[in-house]
Protein backbone atom coordinates (compact mmCIF):
# COMPACT_ATOMS: atom_id res chain seq x y z
CA UNK A 1 0.00 0.00 0.00
CA UNK A 2 0.87 3.84 -1.00
CA UNK A 3 0.07 5.95 1.95
CA UNK A 4 0.55 9.70 1.08
CA UNK A 5 -1.27 10.26 4.57
CA UNK A 6 -0.57 8.30 7.55
CA UNK A 7 -2.03 9.61 11.42
CA UNK A 8 -1.75 7.19 14.01
CA UNK A 9 -3.46 7.97 17.28
CA UNK A 10 -3.03 11.79 16.78
CA UNK A 11 -3.43 13.78 19.93
CA UNK A 12 -3.58 17.72 20.05
CA UNK A 13 -4.60 19.92 23.04
CA UNK A 14 -5.41 23.34 23.50
CA UNK A 15 -4.02 24.47 26.90
CA UNK A 16 -6.43 22.26 28.46
CA UNK A 17 -9.06 21.44 26.15
CA UNK A 18 -9.06 18.20 23.91
CA UNK A 19 -9.59 18.64 20.97
CA UNK A 20 -8.19 15.85 18.67
CA UNK A 21 -8.14 12.22 20.57
CA UNK A 22 -6.82 9.01 19.63
CA UNK A 23 -7.43 10.08 15.43
CA UNK A 24 -6.12 7.49 13.67
CA UNK A 25 -6.36 6.81 9.85
CA UNK A 26 -4.48 6.62 6.21
CA UNK A 27 -4.96 8.32 2.84
CA UNK A 28 -4.09 6.18 -0.44
CA UNK A 29 -2.53 7.59 -3.16
CA UNK A 30 -5.15 8.35 -5.88
CA UNK A 31 -7.75 8.85 -2.88
CA UNK A 32 -10.20 11.35 -2.63
CA UNK A 33 -10.87 11.54 1.23
CA UNK A 34 -13.27 13.45 2.92
CA UNK A 35 -12.91 14.48 6.30
CA UNK A 36 -17.12 15.43 7.64
CA UNK A 37 -17.65 17.13 10.91
CA UNK A 38 -19.47 20.18 12.40
CA UNK A 39 -17.57 23.41 12.97
CA UNK A 40 -15.50 23.19 16.00
CA UNK A 41 -14.78 19.16 15.36
CA UNK A 42 -11.25 19.31 15.04
CA UNK A 43 -11.09 19.43 11.03
CA UNK A 44 -8.91 22.41 10.27
CA UNK A 45 -6.90 21.54 13.53
CA UNK A 46 -6.25 18.26 11.30
CA UNK A 47 -5.13 20.08 8.38
CA UNK A 48 -3.20 22.42 10.32
CA UNK A 49 -0.54 19.14 12.07
CA UNK A 50 -0.82 17.88 8.48
CA UNK A 51 0.77 20.80 7.42
CA UNK A 52 3.45 21.37 9.89
CA UNK A 53 1.65 24.46 11.02
CA UNK A 54 0.40 23.30 14.34
CA UNK A 55 2.43 21.21 16.68
CA UNK A 56 0.98 17.68 17.80
CA UNK A 57 0.22 16.90 21.22
CA UNK A 58 0.82 13.02 20.51
CA UNK A 59 0.48 10.36 17.80
CA UNK A 60 2.42 9.71 14.91
CA UNK A 61 2.28 11.73 11.89
CA UNK A 62 3.30 10.45 8.31
CA UNK A 63 2.73 12.20 5.02
CA UNK A 64 5.15 10.82 2.08
CA UNK A 65 6.16 8.41 4.48
CA UNK A 66 8.09 11.53 6.43
CA UNK A 67 7.30 12.85 9.65
CA UNK A 68 4.41 15.51 9.20
CA UNK A 69 6.74 18.19 10.73
CA UNK A 70 9.15 17.94 8.02
CA UNK A 71 6.76 19.52 5.30
CA UNK A 72 7.94 23.16 7.23
CA UNK A 73 11.16 22.61 4.46
CA UNK A 74 10.76 24.90 1.60
CA UNK A 75 11.11 21.69 -0.86
CA UNK A 76 8.54 19.48 0.99
CA UNK A 77 5.95 22.55 0.76
CA UNK A 78 5.93 22.24 -3.36
CA UNK A 79 4.41 18.41 -2.66
CA UNK A 80 1.27 19.75 -1.66
CA UNK A 81 -1.05 22.52 -2.18
CA UNK A 82 -3.81 23.83 0.31
CA UNK A 83 -6.98 26.07 0.68
CA UNK A 84 -8.29 27.06 3.74
CA UNK A 85 -10.81 29.95 4.95
CA UNK A 86 -8.16 31.55 6.18
CA UNK A 87 -5.75 31.47 3.17
CA UNK A 88 -5.00 35.16 2.15
CA UNK A 89 -4.93 37.21 -0.68
CA UNK A 90 -3.17 40.23 -1.53
CA UNK A 91 -6.26 42.80 -1.93
CA UNK A 92 -4.58 45.49 -3.53
CA UNK A 93 -3.14 43.03 -6.66
CA UNK A 94 -5.09 41.57 -9.06
CA UNK A 95 -5.78 38.24 -9.61
CA UNK A 96 -2.99 37.69 -12.17
CA UNK A 97 -0.60 39.43 -10.32
CA UNK A 98 -1.41 37.58 -6.58
CA UNK A 99 -0.77 34.31 -9.15
CA UNK A 100 2.28 35.46 -10.60
CA UNK A 101 3.93 36.17 -7.22
CA UNK A 102 2.98 32.04 -6.35
CA UNK A 103 4.54 30.74 -9.89
CA UNK A 104 7.39 33.10 -9.22
CA UNK A 105 7.79 31.15 -5.39
CA UNK A 106 6.74 27.96 -6.81
CA UNK A 107 9.34 28.49 -10.08
CA UNK A 108 6.65 27.96 -12.23
CA UNK A 109 6.31 28.90 -15.92
CA UNK A 110 3.51 31.92 -17.00
CA UNK A 111 1.71 29.23 -18.71
CA UNK A 112 0.36 27.81 -15.05
CA UNK A 113 -1.40 30.86 -14.37
CA UNK A 114 -3.67 30.22 -17.70
CA UNK A 115 -4.25 26.94 -16.80
CA UNK A 116 -5.25 27.82 -13.29
CA UNK A 117 -7.61 30.42 -14.13
CA UNK A 118 -9.64 28.18 -16.89
CA UNK A 119 -9.69 25.55 -14.02
CA UNK A 120 -11.60 28.12 -11.97
CA UNK A 121 -13.06 29.74 -14.69
CA UNK A 122 -11.51 33.18 -13.85
CA UNK A 123 -9.12 33.98 -17.10
CA UNK A 124 -11.37 36.67 -18.50
CA UNK A 125 -11.19 38.63 -15.01
CA UNK A 126 -7.62 38.20 -14.20
CA UNK A 127 -7.26 41.80 -14.29
CA UNK A 128 -9.50 42.44 -11.92
CA UNK A 129 -8.19 43.55 -8.00
CA UNK A 130 -9.01 41.17 -5.19
CA UNK A 131 -10.47 43.52 -3.12
CA UNK A 132 -13.49 44.06 -6.35
CA UNK A 133 -13.96 40.69 -6.09
CA UNK A 134 -16.84 38.59 -4.22
CA UNK A 135 -16.40 35.77 -1.81
CA UNK A 136 -16.85 33.45 -4.16
CA UNK A 137 -14.62 34.58 -6.57
CA UNK A 138 -11.88 35.00 -3.92
CA UNK A 139 -12.16 31.35 -2.99
CA UNK A 140 -12.06 30.36 -6.77
CA UNK A 141 -8.70 32.63 -7.00
CA UNK A 142 -7.18 30.04 -4.05
CA UNK A 143 -8.56 27.37 -5.59
CA UNK A 144 -6.24 28.31 -8.44
CA UNK A 145 -3.82 29.32 -6.37
CA UNK A 146 -3.26 26.00 -4.30
CA UNK A 147 -3.81 23.67 -7.33
CA UNK A 148 -1.20 26.07 -9.85
CA UNK A 149 1.96 23.39 -8.73
CA UNK A 150 -0.16 20.44 -9.64
CA UNK A 151 0.74 19.27 -5.97
CA UNK A 152 0.74 15.51 -5.51
CA UNK A 153 -1.17 16.36 -2.18
CA UNK A 154 -4.44 18.66 -1.97
CA UNK A 155 -5.69 20.46 0.98
CA UNK A 156 -9.34 21.48 0.42
CA UNK A 157 -10.99 22.79 3.92
CA UNK A 158 -14.90 23.83 2.95
CA UNK A 159 -13.44 24.23 -0.83
CA UNK A 160 -16.82 25.23 -2.14
CA UNK A 161 -18.21 26.83 0.91
CA UNK A 162 -19.47 30.31 -0.77
CA UNK A 163 -19.51 29.21 -4.46
CA UNK A 164 -23.05 28.99 -6.60
CA UNK A 165 -24.79 25.90 -7.91
CA UNK A 166 -22.75 26.66 -11.36
CA UNK A 167 -19.12 27.25 -10.14
CA UNK A 168 -19.34 24.57 -7.72
CA UNK A 169 -20.26 21.51 -10.17
CA UNK A 170 -17.16 23.21 -12.46
CA UNK A 171 -14.91 23.11 -9.33
CA UNK A 172 -16.44 19.48 -8.89
CA UNK A 173 -15.41 18.45 -12.53
CA UNK A 174 -12.30 20.33 -12.13
CA UNK A 175 -10.90 18.15 -8.84
CA UNK A 176 -12.09 14.56 -10.56
CA UNK A 177 -9.79 15.62 -13.22
CA UNK A 178 -7.04 16.80 -10.95
CA UNK A 179 -7.75 13.38 -9.30
CA UNK A 180 -7.47 11.43 -12.04
CA UNK A 181 -4.55 12.99 -13.23
CA UNK A 182 -2.95 11.47 -9.73
CA UNK A 183 -3.30 14.03 -7.35
CA UNK A 184 -5.08 12.85 -3.80
CA UNK A 185 -7.34 15.20 -2.05
CA UNK A 186 -7.44 15.83 1.54
CA UNK A 187 -11.63 17.26 1.42
CA UNK A 188 -13.14 19.22 4.84
CA UNK A 189 -16.63 19.58 4.43
CA UNK A 190 -19.41 19.81 6.16
CA UNK A 191 -22.30 19.65 3.43
CA UNK A 192 -22.58 15.69 3.18
CA UNK A 193 -23.69 15.87 -0.54
CA UNK A 194 -20.68 17.20 -1.31
CA UNK A 195 -18.78 14.81 0.14
CA UNK A 196 -20.88 11.81 -1.46
CA UNK A 197 -20.19 13.12 -5.03
CA UNK A 198 -16.34 13.68 -4.69
CA UNK A 199 -14.84 11.36 -2.34
CA UNK A 200 -13.43 7.77 -1.78
CA UNK A 201 -14.16 7.55 1.75
CA UNK A 202 -15.06 9.76 4.30
CA UNK A 203 -14.71 9.73 8.20
CA UNK A 204 -16.77 11.28 10.30
CA UNK A 205 -14.87 13.73 12.95
CA UNK A 206 -16.86 14.46 15.63
CA UNK A 207 -16.12 16.41 19.27
CA UNK A 208 -12.37 15.71 18.41
CA UNK A 209 -12.68 11.43 17.49
CA UNK A 210 -13.49 9.74 14.53
CA UNK A 211 -16.76 8.00 14.48
CA UNK A 212 -16.92 5.93 11.53
CA UNK A 213 -15.05 5.85 8.45
CA UNK A 214 -15.28 3.95 5.24
CA UNK A 215 -16.65 3.75 1.46
CA UNK A 216 -19.93 6.12 1.92
CA UNK A 217 -21.55 3.11 -0.27
CA UNK A 218 -20.09 0.79 2.33
CA UNK A 219 -21.19 2.99 5.67
CA UNK A 220 -24.97 3.20 3.88
CA UNK A 221 -25.06 0.14 3.76
CA UNK A 222 -23.80 -0.63 7.48
CA UNK A 223 -26.27 1.91 8.87
CA UNK A 224 -29.06 1.74 6.16
CA UNK A 225 -31.92 -0.39 5.52
CA UNK A 226 -32.47 -1.84 2.19
CA UNK A 227 -36.42 -1.67 2.04
CA UNK A 228 -38.18 0.70 -0.07
CA UNK A 229 -41.26 2.86 0.30
CA UNK A 230 -43.93 2.65 -2.38
CA UNK A 231 -46.19 5.60 -2.76
CA UNK A 232 -49.73 4.26 -4.06
CA UNK A 233 -51.93 6.39 -6.77
CA UNK A 234 -54.70 6.27 -4.15
CA UNK A 235 -52.31 8.68 -1.42
CA UNK A 236 -51.12 6.28 0.83
CA UNK A 237 -47.91 4.89 1.26
CA UNK A 238 -46.02 1.92 2.36
CA UNK A 239 -42.51 0.47 3.20
CA UNK A 240 -41.43 -2.72 1.20
CA UNK A 241 -39.02 -5.24 2.68
CA UNK A 242 -36.88 -7.92 1.19
CA UNK A 243 -39.11 -10.96 0.89
CA UNK A 244 -41.10 -12.95 -0.99
CA UNK A 245 -44.83 -11.68 0.68
CA UNK A 246 -43.74 -7.76 -0.33
CA UNK A 247 -42.53 -8.63 -3.64
CA UNK A 248 -45.84 -9.93 -4.47
CA UNK A 249 -47.87 -7.21 -2.63
CA UNK A 250 -45.77 -4.80 -4.79
CA UNK A 251 -46.13 -6.89 -7.91
CA UNK A 252 -49.78 -7.01 -7.96
CA UNK A 253 -49.52 -2.74 -7.52
CA UNK A 254 -47.35 -2.90 -10.44
CA UNK A 255 -49.81 -4.58 -12.26
CA UNK A 256 -53.00 -3.33 -11.29
CA UNK A 257 -51.06 0.33 -12.19
CA UNK A 258 -51.62 1.52 -8.73
CA UNK A 259 -47.50 2.47 -7.54
CA UNK A 260 -47.02 6.35 -8.31
CA UNK A 261 -43.96 6.71 -6.77
CA UNK A 262 -40.93 4.88 -5.58
CA UNK A 263 -37.55 5.20 -3.69
CA UNK A 264 -35.38 3.57 -1.22
CA UNK A 265 -34.65 4.15 2.22
CA UNK A 266 -31.17 4.53 1.93
CA UNK A 267 -29.99 7.20 4.01
CA UNK A 268 -27.59 10.19 3.14
CA UNK A 269 -24.34 10.43 4.76
CA UNK A 270 -25.81 13.23 6.98
CA UNK A 271 -28.51 10.84 7.97
CA UNK A 272 -25.91 8.54 9.31
CA UNK A 273 -23.82 11.00 10.93
CA UNK A 274 -26.96 11.81 13.17
CA UNK A 275 -27.57 8.28 13.58
CA UNK A 276 -23.71 7.97 14.95
CA UNK A 277 -23.15 11.01 16.69
CA UNK A 278 -26.89 12.09 18.23
CA UNK A 279 -26.11 15.64 16.46
CA UNK A 280 -26.91 17.53 13.64
CA UNK A 281 -23.36 18.83 11.13
CA UNK A 282 -24.02 22.05 11.46
CA UNK B 1 19.45 28.32 4.35
CA UNK B 2 18.15 27.14 1.18
CA UNK B 3 17.60 31.54 -0.55
CA UNK B 4 16.28 31.83 -4.18
CA UNK B 5 16.78 35.03 -6.09
CA UNK B 6 13.90 34.50 -7.87
CA UNK B 7 11.40 34.08 -4.80
CA UNK B 8 13.30 37.31 -3.73
CA UNK B 9 12.80 39.07 -5.90
CA UNK B 10 8.80 37.86 -6.39
CA UNK B 11 8.48 39.35 -2.60
CA UNK B 12 9.88 42.46 -3.57
CA UNK B 13 8.28 43.27 -6.54
CA UNK B 14 4.81 42.06 -4.80
CA UNK B 15 5.97 44.56 -1.98
CA UNK B 16 6.52 47.43 -4.51
CA UNK B 17 3.52 46.78 -5.84
CA UNK B 18 1.65 46.82 -2.65
CA UNK B 19 3.54 50.06 -1.21
CA UNK B 20 2.51 51.89 -4.33
CA UNK B 21 -1.03 51.78 -3.65
CA UNK B 22 -1.11 52.12 0.02
CA UNK B 23 -1.05 55.21 0.17
CA UNK B 24 -1.73 55.53 3.82
CA UNK B 25 2.18 53.80 4.48
CA UNK B 26 3.49 55.18 1.29
CA UNK B 27 3.02 58.83 2.04
CA UNK B 28 5.01 58.43 5.46
CA UNK B 29 8.58 58.28 2.65
CA UNK B 30 7.76 62.09 2.72
CA UNK B 31 8.05 63.14 6.27
CA UNK B 32 11.35 63.09 6.59
CA UNK B 33 11.54 65.47 3.97
CA UNK B 34 9.68 67.37 5.12
CA UNK B 35 11.04 67.68 8.18
CA UNK B 36 14.98 68.14 6.56
CA UNK B 37 13.55 70.91 4.46
CA UNK B 38 12.20 72.59 7.71
CA UNK B 39 15.70 72.00 9.39
CA UNK B 40 17.12 73.39 7.04
CA UNK B 41 15.72 76.55 6.76
CA UNK B 42 15.70 76.62 10.44
CA UNK B 43 19.49 77.95 10.36
CA UNK B 44 19.81 75.21 13.04
CA UNK B 45 22.92 73.49 11.42
CA UNK B 46 24.02 71.26 13.90
CA UNK B 47 25.52 67.91 13.04
CA UNK B 48 23.14 66.84 15.80
CA UNK B 49 20.03 68.04 14.02
CA UNK B 50 21.71 66.77 10.29
CA UNK B 51 21.48 63.41 12.76
CA UNK B 52 18.05 63.62 13.95
CA UNK B 53 16.22 64.47 10.84
CA UNK B 54 18.18 61.04 9.39
CA UNK B 55 17.14 59.18 12.48
CA UNK B 56 13.49 60.18 12.01
CA UNK B 57 13.66 58.83 8.44
CA UNK B 58 14.71 55.52 9.68
CA UNK B 59 12.20 55.31 12.28
CA UNK B 60 9.50 56.44 10.26
CA UNK B 61 10.46 55.16 6.91
CA UNK B 62 12.58 51.93 7.47
CA UNK B 63 10.76 50.54 10.96
CA UNK B 64 7.38 51.91 10.49
CA UNK B 65 7.15 50.52 6.30
CA UNK B 66 8.28 47.28 7.63
CA UNK B 67 6.24 46.99 10.38
CA UNK B 68 3.24 47.97 8.38
CA UNK B 69 4.25 45.27 5.64
CA UNK B 70 4.48 42.72 8.14
CA UNK B 71 1.42 43.37 10.09
CA UNK B 72 -0.64 43.91 7.09
CA UNK B 73 0.69 40.26 5.90
CA UNK B 74 -0.50 38.71 8.86
CA UNK B 75 -3.57 40.69 8.92
CA UNK B 76 -5.07 38.99 5.85
CA UNK B 77 -3.44 35.71 6.57
CA UNK B 78 -1.21 36.54 3.08
CA UNK B 79 1.99 35.82 5.52
CA UNK B 80 1.18 32.19 5.89
CA UNK B 81 0.47 31.81 2.72
CA UNK B 82 3.45 32.69 2.03
CA UNK B 83 5.19 30.30 4.90
CA UNK B 84 3.43 27.45 3.01
CA UNK B 85 4.93 28.39 0.02
CA UNK B 86 8.45 27.36 -0.86
CA UNK B 87 9.67 30.57 0.31
CA UNK B 88 12.54 29.84 3.03
CA UNK B 89 12.69 32.32 6.29
CA UNK B 90 15.76 34.14 4.54
CA UNK B 91 13.82 34.37 0.90
CA UNK B 92 10.28 35.89 2.59
CA UNK B 93 12.97 38.37 5.30
CA UNK B 94 15.50 39.04 2.75
CA UNK B 95 12.70 39.67 0.00
CA UNK B 96 10.44 42.45 2.47
CA UNK B 97 13.75 43.69 3.67
CA UNK B 98 15.50 44.31 0.56
CA UNK B 99 12.32 46.87 -0.76
CA UNK B 100 12.81 48.62 2.68
CA UNK B 101 15.99 48.84 2.43
CA UNK B 102 15.94 50.43 -0.98
CA UNK B 103 13.50 53.29 0.10
CA UNK B 104 15.51 53.62 3.03
CA UNK B 105 18.37 54.64 1.09
CA UNK B 106 16.37 56.84 -1.51
CA UNK B 107 14.90 58.58 1.61
CA UNK B 108 18.54 59.25 3.34
CA UNK B 109 20.24 60.53 0.50
CA UNK B 110 17.31 62.98 0.05
CA UNK B 111 17.13 63.65 3.45
CA UNK B 112 20.64 64.70 3.62
CA UNK B 113 20.22 66.31 0.05
CA UNK B 114 17.59 68.77 1.69
CA UNK B 115 18.93 69.03 5.15
CA UNK B 116 22.07 70.40 3.83
CA UNK B 117 24.45 68.04 5.42
CA UNK B 118 27.83 68.19 4.01
CA UNK B 119 29.60 65.22 5.41
CA UNK B 120 32.87 65.22 6.48
CA UNK B 121 34.27 61.65 5.74
CA UNK B 122 30.67 60.27 3.63
CA UNK B 123 32.54 56.98 3.17
CA UNK B 124 32.67 56.33 7.20
CA UNK B 125 29.10 57.85 7.44
CA UNK B 126 27.69 55.51 4.65
CA UNK B 127 28.98 52.71 6.48
CA UNK B 128 26.89 53.35 9.59
CA UNK B 129 24.17 54.50 7.68
CA UNK B 130 23.90 51.25 5.79
CA UNK B 131 24.16 48.81 9.48
CA UNK B 132 21.63 51.20 11.00
CA UNK B 133 19.19 50.76 7.99
CA UNK B 134 20.20 47.13 8.76
CA UNK B 135 18.85 47.66 12.15
CA UNK B 136 15.86 49.48 11.72
CA UNK B 137 14.45 46.56 9.50
CA UNK B 138 15.22 43.98 11.65
CA UNK B 139 13.71 46.67 14.44
CA UNK B 140 10.35 46.78 12.01
CA UNK B 141 10.37 43.53 11.45
CA UNK B 142 10.20 42.71 15.06
CA UNK B 143 7.44 45.06 15.81
CA UNK B 144 5.49 43.86 12.81
CA UNK B 145 5.86 40.36 14.18
CA UNK B 146 4.24 41.38 17.51
CA UNK B 147 1.58 43.48 15.38
CA UNK B 148 -1.58 41.60 14.50
CA UNK B 149 -3.37 44.28 12.33
CA UNK B 150 -1.72 47.54 10.69
CA UNK B 151 -3.49 49.72 13.25
CA UNK B 152 -1.27 47.63 16.08
CA UNK B 153 1.76 47.99 14.30
CA UNK B 154 1.16 51.97 13.65
CA UNK B 155 0.92 52.01 17.99
CA UNK B 156 4.19 49.37 18.45
CA UNK B 157 6.27 51.94 16.37
CA UNK B 158 5.51 55.35 18.12
CA UNK B 159 7.35 54.57 21.44
CA UNK B 160 10.52 53.15 18.95
CA UNK B 161 9.94 56.46 16.83
CA UNK B 162 10.25 57.98 20.11
CA UNK B 163 13.33 56.38 21.92
CA UNK B 164 15.34 55.98 18.96
CA UNK B 165 14.47 59.73 16.69
CA UNK B 166 14.66 61.39 20.08
CA UNK B 167 16.94 59.27 22.09
CA UNK B 168 20.25 61.23 20.86
CA UNK B 169 18.78 64.78 22.37
CA UNK B 170 19.15 62.87 26.21
CA UNK B 171 22.84 63.68 25.37
CA UNK B 172 22.58 66.91 25.76
CA UNK B 173 21.60 65.92 29.72
CA UNK B 174 24.80 66.20 32.01
CA UNK B 175 26.89 63.37 31.39
CA UNK B 176 26.16 61.92 35.03
CA UNK B 177 22.30 61.35 34.35
CA UNK B 178 21.34 57.98 34.11
CA UNK B 179 19.35 58.66 31.22
CA UNK B 180 22.00 60.18 28.90
CA UNK B 181 24.08 57.26 29.85
CA UNK B 182 21.66 54.96 28.83
CA UNK B 183 20.76 56.57 25.58
CA UNK B 184 24.67 57.07 24.49
CA UNK B 185 24.13 53.66 23.50
CA UNK B 186 21.26 54.10 21.23
CA UNK B 187 22.36 53.69 17.64
CA UNK B 188 20.77 56.45 16.97
CA UNK B 189 23.11 58.30 19.15
CA UNK B 190 26.29 55.95 18.07
CA UNK B 191 25.27 57.64 14.68
CA UNK B 192 25.77 61.26 15.93
CA UNK B 193 28.66 60.64 18.31
CA UNK B 194 30.36 59.48 14.80
CA UNK B 195 28.96 61.91 12.72
CA UNK B 196 30.31 64.55 15.40
CA UNK B 197 33.74 62.65 15.39
CA UNK B 198 33.77 62.40 11.41
CA UNK B 199 33.75 66.13 11.46
CA UNK B 200 37.24 66.71 13.91
CA UNK B 201 40.18 65.22 14.51
CA UNK B 202 38.93 61.23 15.48
CA UNK B 203 40.87 58.52 16.68
CA UNK B 204 40.31 55.05 15.53
CA UNK B 205 38.10 54.09 18.44
CA UNK B 206 36.34 56.80 17.83
CA UNK B 207 34.87 55.45 14.92
CA UNK B 208 34.91 51.33 15.69
CA UNK B 209 32.88 52.14 19.19
CA UNK B 210 30.19 53.17 17.49
CA UNK B 211 29.79 50.80 14.63
CA UNK B 212 30.43 47.80 16.58
CA UNK B 213 27.54 48.78 18.92
CA UNK B 214 25.25 49.75 15.69
CA UNK B 215 26.48 46.17 14.49
CA UNK B 216 25.59 44.32 17.74
CA UNK B 217 22.32 45.95 18.12
CA UNK B 218 21.15 44.79 14.27
CA UNK B 219 22.42 41.47 15.20
CA UNK B 220 20.71 40.89 17.99
CA UNK B 221 17.32 42.27 16.89
CA UNK B 222 17.80 40.00 14.47
CA UNK B 223 18.77 36.92 15.79
CA UNK B 224 15.47 38.06 18.04
CA UNK B 225 13.33 38.64 14.84
CA UNK B 226 14.52 35.42 13.12
CA UNK B 227 13.20 33.07 16.29
CA UNK B 228 9.75 34.77 16.76
CA UNK B 229 9.68 34.45 13.21
CA UNK B 230 9.65 30.83 13.67
CA UNK B 231 7.92 30.66 16.42
CA UNK B 232 5.04 32.58 14.05
CA UNK B 233 4.87 30.08 11.73
CA UNK B 234 3.34 27.41 13.90
CA UNK B 235 0.13 27.95 16.15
Amino acid sequence: MNAVIDVQHLKKTFNKETALQDVSFSIQKGEIFGFLGPSGSGKTTTIKILTAQTEKTAGDVLLFGRPANEMKQSNNRKRFGILTDNSGLYTRLSIEENLLLFSNLYQLPKSAIKEALDFVNLYGDRKKKISQLSKGMMQRVTLARAIMHKPELLFLDEPTSALDPVNTQHIYNGLRKLNEMGTTIFLTTHDMSEAEILCDRVAFLHKGKIRAIGAPKDLKKEFGDDSITVELKNGASEVIQNGKQDAEKLFHWMQSNEVSRIYTNEPTLGNIFIQITGSDLV
Amino acid sequence: MNISMTRIQAILMKDYKEFSRNYAVSVMVFMPLVFAFLYNKSGSATIAIYILSINMAFSMVTTYVQCCLIAEEKEKNTLRSLMLSPASLGDILIGKSLFVFIITMVVVALTIFIAGYNPANLFILAIALILSTVFYIALGTLCGLFSKTIMEGSLITLPVVLIFSCGPLALALPSANPISKIAEWLPSSQLVLLAEALEGSYITMDIIIPITSIIVWSLVTWIVAGFIYKKRMVD
